[in-house]
């Protein structure tokens, strides 16, 4: 072959490389270059919108947001990054060796923009604005936080909000959650979650090599979750608290004919603000106090009823007519079941019902409760609610618990006697309920005969859930049961022998029950339910004090929440 | 009397310019200062003085270079080694000697000049029986001879430094000894011992060199330093999918991504602009001017004339295959512009006066 047809050969086979060198970029590699490229020029910052608030049932925010400033960077020119930091560090008074270590743990690729310093104050945030033009890679974002203007108030109700935890992740990943997604933890946060999230929206913006702002490309606006709003009312909320406070236990007041929850506080509680906040310290106390402050007690804690529970008594016998309004066992102090001495806590006399109910004495309930028949009790308990979840709409309800015979056997292997039957009567033993169950047990008979299913939340986004909520199935008594049993109630207070007698000073007529629970360590546990005004009812109160004493100490927190509720105006 | 080569080099020439032209505007308007701005137009006004330089040149005897030609090399050889004493140092290099308005790169012009010492080298005729004497050259005069008239030039634009077009010069050398009847083996020894001491070139390498030796190997083992420019050149072009992003709407070239994008690197630019297509067919273009030079030289009868025709369309070849590749990373990143497409008013010019001896080798041959 002659030289020149060789170079020819040559020189076509150099322009057939470069062709196919342009289809492999373009082609065979197109789809990677076209990503790089758009990583390298398009960034996307984040706004986020702010969380739906938390309102009480008059429209009164108890939670809701502040907006706080986040000073994040555009790594792209990282040759500079020492001189960025020192001039925000000097802005925000945050030393630079801080903001590095920031940097280094939030750093994701180039191309997101580093978040270095969280919740600056509006000042600050300010000066750094005004640095864009010199240092165009420093964006601060507005982004709002989760704000509390009670604290601790409804702490239980409200949950708490952090980043979403792995578990959560696996669960709500087809709901559009992310991992550092902002979720609620118990109480309505984490229930009503999907609601009250926000939708981030965010600027796509067109960036040039050292990260400079261009030009936006789009724009989606970040939409705010929506309200929840809650059947507490915050005033007597507020009084509940004030009154609790410092004393362990839980209260609850709801609302006879509805179900809905007026007032629903436990102690310890927390302060959500924490979270937010992420004071490490902190939270790592909370989550490891013995006393559980994080537990919302009302719902999920069970506790014997001990007193209480005669109320349950006191319906069996009536109904099963084992007993009337003219029955009279006489307490002698104590009374024989088979071979075994049970005692009353003080030597009654003849008692009729509406004297036992006010003294609370137990051998009438024990004499009741033998002639009845422990299935029988059982059956009623889970009638009044007891033994169940009630269908509260906040998760984390227990269900108390009632014993019978038939659970006994198969789940002890043991035999029923009458010393269980007589210990179920006066609600000590196995039985079990929360505060709430004992707060709905109590409507029943406020009501005069409905059993309801309490709710906390009214309404979310503006939408009325109330006639969803309210689920109230009949309880088939008898008028005249519940009328006894009133009347025993309400001479619990106004009896001067009564339990509840402290009560009696208030100018509200209340009737209620107390109850002394035994438990195997500490103090005994401190109940009061009961409802005011007596004649129409208009709230049913649970005081629940955990190991505070006797039923007595219970009565006087009711009856200091009462008498604010009253100078306040509320009843 | 205007004959088919010229026009089709001029229309060839003239549509590869006018993309060039888009192409630095595209890859400038939106960078602020003035010069800048006009960038693209001044690159018009050296395509203007091109054109008139293609005219001339198409219009004057190219045998004339035949008996300037000690006066071109020694005049190219002049600026080479002013660029030492007086030249602007840009980018790192000293390749530029600054006039009144414009940057002057002498060792455009030199690689012209040396093409044109070596075709008439290789022509000259034995006076008794006007043969070729590079038939009878022995090992001196075919290979030794020469390579020393090449590697004076050759060393200073090298040392400037300007390894590309030194070593683009040396290829061109090698590939028109090829052409000449100087013999086989002689050049086969003069390829050998240019390549067997390369390794200890290495260490006379400046360090950027070396680096982008390495980087050309791996550009990813340094994405923010000598890499960086291969790294985003290939995202460009690679971005640029069948149709491409669109004039002036290519990131890469207009948010400053990619560095020198309205001179070495403007294939880059124009590929994300306008796609496989556009590059393809950009690629086409430039076979086919290639191509008409190869033609031209092969019905060339004068062997002056058929050596300078080889010359240039081989230092075409090179200079557009080396810049492309490069482009793509399929080639060390070297400071070499894409002819008649890059900014820059000596490679400009040096084009036209190439594309305009070619024509007028084509015209002239028949008066023989």
């Amino acid at each position: 072959m002659e030289r020149k047809s060789i170079l020819n050969l040559i020189v076509i086979c150099m322009f057939a490389v470069l062709v196919c060198g342009i289809l492999n970029l373009s082609l065979l590699q197109g789809v990677k270059f076209r990503r790089l490229s758009d990583s390298n020029c398009i960034r996307l910052i984040s706004q986020s919108g702010s969380r739906g608030n938390i309102l009480d049932r008059n429209g009164k925010v108890i939670v809701d947001n502040k907006i706080s400033y986040d000073v994040m960077i555009l790594p792209q020119d990282l040759n500079h990054l020492d001189q960025i930091l020192g001039l925000i560090g000097r802005i925000i008074g945050i030393e630079v060796k801080e903001l590095k270590a920031n940097f280094k743990k939030n750093f994701i690729s180039s191309s997101v923009p580093v978040t270095v310093a969280t919740n600056i104050k509006l000042s600050d945030a300010i000066l750094l604005g005004e640095r864009k033009i010199e240092q165009p890679s420093i964006i601060v974002t507005p982004k709002p936080l989760r704000h509390y203007p009670y604290g601790a108030l409804a702490s239980h109700v409200i949950g708490y909000v952090n980043e979403i935890d792995r578990w959560r992740l696996t669960k709500l990943e087809d709901y559009g959650y992310k991992t550092k997604d902002i979720v609620g933890f118990g109480g309505v946060e984490e229930k009503y979650d999907y609601y009250l999230r926000q939708e981030e929206g965010g600027l796509s913006v067109e960036v040039n090599h050292r990260g400079k702002f261009m030009r936006v490309l789009g724009f989606a606006p970040p939409r705010n979750g929506k309200d929840v709003m809650l059947t507490l009312d915050l005033g007597i909320q507020k009084i509940v608290e004030e009154n609790l406070d410092g004393r362990k236990g839980s209260v609850v007041l709801l609302d006879p004919f509805s179900g809905e929850i007026l007032a629903m506080a436990n102690y310890p509680n927390f302060n959500p603000a924490v979270f937010v906040s992420k004071r490490a310290k902190q939270i790592a106390g909370l989550f490891n106090d013995p006393d559980a402050p994080l537990i919302n007690r009302a719902i999920s804690s069970s506790y014997p009823p001990a007193s209480m529970f005669k109320v349950v008594l006191a319906s069996v016998g009536l109904e099963l007519k084992k007993i009337n309004q003219t029955t009279t066992f006489v307490c002698q102090g104590s009374t024989m079941v088979g071979a075994r001495k049970f005692s009353c806590w003080d030597t009654h006399g003849p008692e009729d019902i509406f004297r036992a109910i006010a003294h609370s004495c137990d051998v009438f309930f024990y004499k009741t409760g033998l002639l009845s028949g422990a299935q029988n009790i059982h059956d009623y308990a889970l009638k009044l609610g007891l033994g169940h979840t009630l269908g509260f709409d906040l998760s984390g309800e227990t269900a108390g618990f009632i014993p019978s015979p038939l659970w006994r056997k198969l789940n002890k292997f043991q035999n029923w006697y009458d010393g269980d039957t007589a210990n179920l009567s006066i609600g000590q033993g196995d039985c079990l309920m929360t505060p709430l169950q004992a707060a709905n047990l109590l409507a029943v008979f406020a009501n005069r005969g409905y059993l309801l299913t309490p709710y906390i939340v009214k309404s979310v986004g503006g939408l009325d859930l109330s006639a969803k909520k309210r689920r109230i199935t009949a309880v088939p008594f008898k008028k005249s049961t519940f009328e006894t049993i009133n009347r025993g109630l309400a001479r619990v207070v106004s009896d001067s022998q009564g339990t509840g007698n402290a009560l009696a000073s208030l100018p509200v007529k209340v009737a209620g029950k107390t109850g002394t629970a035994q438990v195997s360590r500490g103090a005994t546990h401190a109940w009061f339910v009961g409802f005011f005004p007596a004649d129409k009812p208009k709230y049913v109160i649970c005081v629940f004090l955990e190991n505070g004493g006797p039923g007595h100490a219970a009565c006087i927190v009711a009856k200091q929440i009462i008498e604010a509720m009253n100078t306040q105006g509320l009843i | 009397m205007i004959r088919n080569s010229f026009f089709k080099i001029l229309i060839l020439a003239l549509i590869i310019a006018s993309l060039g032209v888009l192409s630095i505007y595209s890859s400038t308007f939106q960078k602020e200062g003035m010069q800048w701005q006009d960038i693209y137009k001044r690159q018009i006004l050296w395509l203007i003085i091109g054109l008139a330089c293609f005219f001339l040149m198409a219009k004057s005897n190219y045998r004339k270079l035949w008996d300037a030609n000690y006066l071109i090399y020694a005049i190219a050889l002049f600026f080479l080694l002013l660029v030492f004493g007086l030249g602007v140092i840009r980018l790192g290099a000293q390749r530029w000697l600054k006039f009144a308005w414009f940057n002057f790169q002498p060792s455009e012009f030199a690689k012209l000049a040396i093409i044109i010492f070596l075709a008439r080298y290789f022509s000259r005729k034995s006076i008794d029986d006007t043969s070729l004497l590079s038939g009878k050259f022995g090992i001196f005069q075919g290979i030794i001879l020469p390579l020393i008239f090449v590697a004076v030039p050759m060393v200073l634009i090298i040392e400037q430094p300007d390894l590309g077009s030194g070593l683009m010069l040396m290829l061109v050398f090698v590939g028109l000894l090829y052409l000449t009847h100087v013999q086989i083996k002689y050049i086969v020894i003069l390829f050998l011992s240019l390549i067997l001491p390369l390794p200890f070139f290495w260490h006379f390498l400046h360090d950027y060199q070396k680096q982008r030796l390495l980087v050309f190997l791996n550009p990813n083992i340094d994405p923010l330093g000598a890499g960086y420019t291969v790294i985003q050149s290939r995202i460009a072009i690679g971005s640029g999918g069948l149709f491409g992003k669109g004039w002036l709407r290519g990131s890469q070239s207009q948010l400053y991504f990619l560095p020198e994008s309205h001179t070495d690197f403007i294939f880059a630019t124009f590929s994300e602009q306008w796609g496989v297509v556009g590059s393809v067919l950009l690629v086409v273009i430039y076979y086919l001017i290639i191509r008409q030079g190869f033609v031209i030289a092969q019905r060339t009868q004068d062997s002056f004339g058929k050596l300078l025709a080889y010359g240039i369309s081989l230092l075409l070849t090179l200079q557009v295959f080396i810049n492309i590749a490069m482009n793509m990373g399929l080639a060390p990143v070297v400071g070499l512009p894409l002819p008649l497409m890059s900014y820059g008013g000596s490679s400009v010019l040096v084009t036209f006066i190439s594309l305009g001896i070619l024509v007028n080798i084509d015209r002239t041959r028949n008066v023989f």
